[in-house]
């Protein structure tokens, strides 16, 4: 296993000291919440997402009659389960001090009953009822050690678990005069 | 050309790498090897697949292709202004994502596994594509040497991608002008070193014939936009005639297949030669190296018409298949083929290598040697009959 402390792009060191910071209340705290992204329709279904500093653009295609610039958001939710997993991959492989060469994770899902979001039907889960999510992966390390650095991604991924359990979502509602 | 016994065996060109060769590649690709380093670790295991060979009773040699990453894509050591680029790193180029995304999903392939030498500057020789591997092998054995390099339409199609090959040239044709000049010279370089057997490598025809958007490959990681067939096989036709316009006195061959960087016979391509053959024969070349084991390749009996226009590498095993084929199964095999070629026309041969890709080897050494050594005993039976 490699010892460097430079090691899949990430300062080994450092990283394992911050995510031991974790214990600390205080960083817990700060960690934990609020996350925030604040949508803004742009027009037709096009919206941007400000997240921090940075924004992401988000459309539907165009045989939605949308003019399909940017991805939906439903698979910004697949990419976003995906790079979560990405992260805890190559977290825990540098924890471990392995070398990643490539990763790649590829994330698909099937709606339950999509005519609920399309008005034609009022019972059903709109959302998706199944998402599969595999993972491809070039590191020096034997196989079982590999399976076992995917296996705590996965479950360690905060967005695959918000995806995979039931969440209380609380929405509200104002007009603007 | 040397003398050679009737019902020639050999191969089509790679053999499987092992696991220290493919580390050590990584390592010279990732600029953790020298080159020295690497041909020394290489320089054994060519001479080990030589040794396989000649053991399994193999007229004609290749050196398993163990110095490649795979059989095109090396092209990018050998040649200035080519790059070896993943499709991942294509993505951000391609002007159609989805259609990649959906043939990565078909293939259960991730996209940087999947490499292809892409032109980002002018195209020149170095020191030649395959001289090296040439000269080494000339050292280690004493059989005829075949060479396998990629074809003109191959080596042209799967390196000029839109949006990076064209700010050095406006298309695919105008690469093509200098991909021709460098492996003319190639073969008249081979030649005048001793090798016996140029053979082209153009898998990608198939793709162009029987190649459906939904089956899409990456045999040619350019991802090629569906064009008319016959227009790819004249152009392919057109290329290969510029490379060898004048040139005899060294045997050439083209190869083409279905694919061969799975084991799931379900995802290759399927079709016969029909299609092909008529533009196939054009070919100013004297074999054609065929896949012909697999039940894929089709009916023999489209050949009737092009009885011994050309020698025939006939494909008489699968190199993707754990059981080995038996000689009279290949006897039978190549009975088949003569009612349309004369024994001295047809040599016996793999359907294609044994690892096409070095990170994808389709089949143990161990099977391999196997294999080769069925198609000798097989030739040992023709001969006695027909010799």
């Amino acid at each position: 296993m490699a010892q460097d402390d430079n090691l899949n792009g990430l300062p080994r060191q450092k990283l394992i000291e911050v995510l031991e910071s974790f214990k600390d209340p205080e960083v817990f705290k700060a960690v934990t919440g609020p996350w925030k992204s604040r949508v803004v329709w742009q027009d037709g279904m096009r919206a941007k997402a400000y997240m921090r500093n940075h924004v992401t653009e988000m459309d539907e295609p165009g045989d939605l009659t949308a003019t399909d610039v940017a991805a939906s958001a439903h698979e910004q939710l697949l990419s976003a389960m995906g790079s979560c997993i990405t992260v805890g991959f190559i977290v825990n492989a540098t924890k471990r001090g392995v070398k990643v060469h490539d990763l790649e994770v590829v994330v698909e899902g099937y709606f339950d009953n999509i005519r609920k979001w399309a008005g034609v039907e009022d019972v059903g889960n709109p959302g998706y009822g199944k998402i599969s999510a595999k993972a491809f992966v070039r590191a020096d390390s034997d196989e079982d050690t590999l399976r076992d650095i995917f296996r705590l991604a996965v479950e360690g991924s905060p967005v695959t678990q918000t995806v995979r359990h039931s969440n209380e979502v609380i929405t509200e509602f104002e007009v603007i005069s | 050309m040397a003398q050679i016994p009737l019902f020639p065996v050999t191969t089509v060109g790679s053999w499987p790498r092992s696991t220290s060769l493919i580390r050590a590649l990584r390592a010279k690709q990732n600029g953790e090897m020298s080159e020295a380093d690497f041909d020394s670790v290489a320089d054994q295991e060519v001479i080990s697949c030589l040794r396989s060979q000649e053991e399994a009773g193999m007229d004609i040699v290749t050196d398993g292709e163990q110095r490649r990453d795979n059989f095109y894509s090396y092209a990018v050591d050998k040649l200035t202004g080519m790059q070896l680029m993943k499709v991942s790193d294509l993505l951000d180029y391609a002007k159609d994502r989805a259609r990649m995304e959906e043939v990565l999903r078909a293939l259960d392939v991730p996209a940087f596994a999947i490499k292809s030498p892409i032109v980002v500057g002018k195209v020149a020789k170095k020191n030649g594509l395959s001289l090296d591997e040439m000269s080494f092998m000339k050292k280690h054995t004493d059989r005829q040497i075949k060479i396998p390099i990629p074809g003109p339409y191959m080596l042209t199609r799967s390196s000029w991608f839109e949006g990076l090959s064209d700010k050095v040239y406006d298309s695919p044709e105008e690469l093509a002008k200098d991909v021709v000049a460098i492996l003319r010279q190639e073969v008249l370089d081979l030649k005048e070193i001793g090798c016996d057997f140029v053979q082209f490598d153009e898998p990608i025809l198939s793709q162009t014939v029987y190649g459906e958007e939904s089956t899409e490959t990456f045999m040619c990681a350019a991802l090629p936009q569906r064009r008319d067939p016959t227009e790819e096989l004249e152009f392919a036709v057109r290329l290969m005639n510029e490379v060898m316009d004048g040139i005899t006195g060294i045997r050439t061959g083209v190869h083409v297949c279905r694919g061969n960087w799975s084991r799931k016979e379900e995802v290759l391509l399927v079709g016969n030669y029909g299609p092909m053959l008529p533009h196939l024969m054009q070919m100013n070349i004297d074999q054609l190296v065929l896949e012909c084991a697999t039940p894929r390749a089709g009916e023999m009996e489209v050949f009737k018409e092009y009885a011994n226009e050309k020698e025939i590498g006939l494909g008489v095993v699968n190199p993707r298949t754990d059981e080995i084929e038996t000689p009279d199964e290949i006897v039978t095999r190549v009975k088949e083929m003569l009612q349309y070629f004369d024994p001295d026309k047809i040599f016996l041969n793999p359907d294609c290598g044994f690892g096409t890709f070095a990170e994808r080897n389709v089949n143990t050494p161990e099977i391999a040697e196997r294999k080769l050594q069925v198609m000798s005993q097989a030739a040992v039976k023709l001969r006695a009959e027909f010799g």
